[in-house]
């Protein structure tokens, strides 16, 4: 019965190849996308911690996304 | 007039939007598969090989509708400037990119079995091809061109001129005789596809759609970040 089922009556290549593609695809467009967001993440957190602590909570309070980046590093830490 | 598009606004929402999408994606997943690969008949015809369908016809709708809204945003851009819509658009892109290469791959794979060949030059897939090639042209101008309001200009201007390309891809059917089947679900009328393989098409498509918006909040938040970045002294 698996056999039949990966064999898929005799399209069992075209059929596993498409959906591995698929898969395939997404994951590493999944990943590179992932990782390019951390990086950016990662270097606005260095880029506010430069600053001054002053100029540090005026920024967080000013803008909600330097907030929540801030906020979201300390629950990592 | 567009104040609750700001990106601060967005930001916030996108968390959310991001937390839910994860949160069942993959129980959709396999759900979607499980119908696919298993539960779903094979073609009368066909056989076990229409099973691609699930797989290649998503993909194809998504690259189309990706474009549509590229080109969409591109028009509204050309007219009110909104530096929103063309962070959307920018995000979009690779997006449809993706899903046109795997349309246009996964046909490939499904017309050995059932054409005899892996690759006609028919209308509908070489105009597939060419959505292909408004895709790359679009990306590598905004990676490429310099100054940023230059690349913004030319990039909408490749995006509205490859729309044109969309009737053409959708209706290459009709219009020519073609080794690509006709459509078989349509919305207004009645479709030929059997309503067995209705539902697992529509999984699948949901599951991809959703995994593109998961793409694209990633890609969005990462631009807002990328500006907040670039502003962050002032």
């Amino acid at each position: 019965m698996i056999t039949n089922f990966i064999h898929m009556n005799g399209y069992g290549l075209y059929v596993w190849s498409s959906f591995g593609i698929v898969i395939f695809a997404c994951s590493i467009l999944y990943y590179k996308t992932r990782k390019t967001l951390k990086k950016y993440e990662n270097e606005f957190l260095v880029e506010l911690q430069k600053l001054s602590s002053k100029k540090q909570l005026t920024i967080s309070q000013k803008s909600k996304i330097a907030n929540y980046i801030l906020a979201s590093q300390n629950k990592v830490v | 007039m567009f104040d609750f598009l700001s990106p601060s606004n967005i930001f916030i929402l996108l968390e959310k939007l991001l937390n839910f999408i994860n949160s069942i994606f993959f129980a959709l997943l396999l759900v979607s598969l499980t119908f696919a690969l298993v539960l779903s008949p094979p073609d009368y015809l066909q056989g076990d090989s229409v099973r691609i369908m699930y797989v290649h016809v998503p993909s194809a709708w998504i690259s189309l509708a990706c474009y549509s809204v590229l080109a969409f945003l591109s028009v509204i851009n050309f007219i009110f400037k909104l530096k929103n819509f063309f962070l959307i658009a920018k995000s979009m892109a690779p997006i449809g990119l993706m899903f046109t290469c795997l349309a246009i791959i996964t046909g490939s794979l499904w017309g050995q079995p059932t054409w005899g060949t892996w690759w006609a030059w028919d209308a509908r897939l070489t105009s597939m091809v060419i959505l292909l090639f408004f895709y790359i042209a679009y990306i590598l101008s905004l990676k490429l061109i310099k100054p940023e309001k230059m690349s913004l200009k030319i990039s909408s201007l490749i995006a509205i001129v490859g729309a044109v390309n969309l009737p053409i891809i959708k209706f290459s059917v009709d219009w020519w005789n073609t080794l690509h089947q006709p459509a078989s679900i349509k919305f207004s009328g009645s479709s030929s596809i059997h309503s067995s393989m209705i539902l697992p098409l529509l999984l699948m498509l949901l599951v991809l759609l959703l995994y593109s918006a998961l793409i694209f909040l990633m890609k969005y938040k990462t631009e807002i970040i990328r500006i907040k970045k670039k502003n962050i002294n002032r």
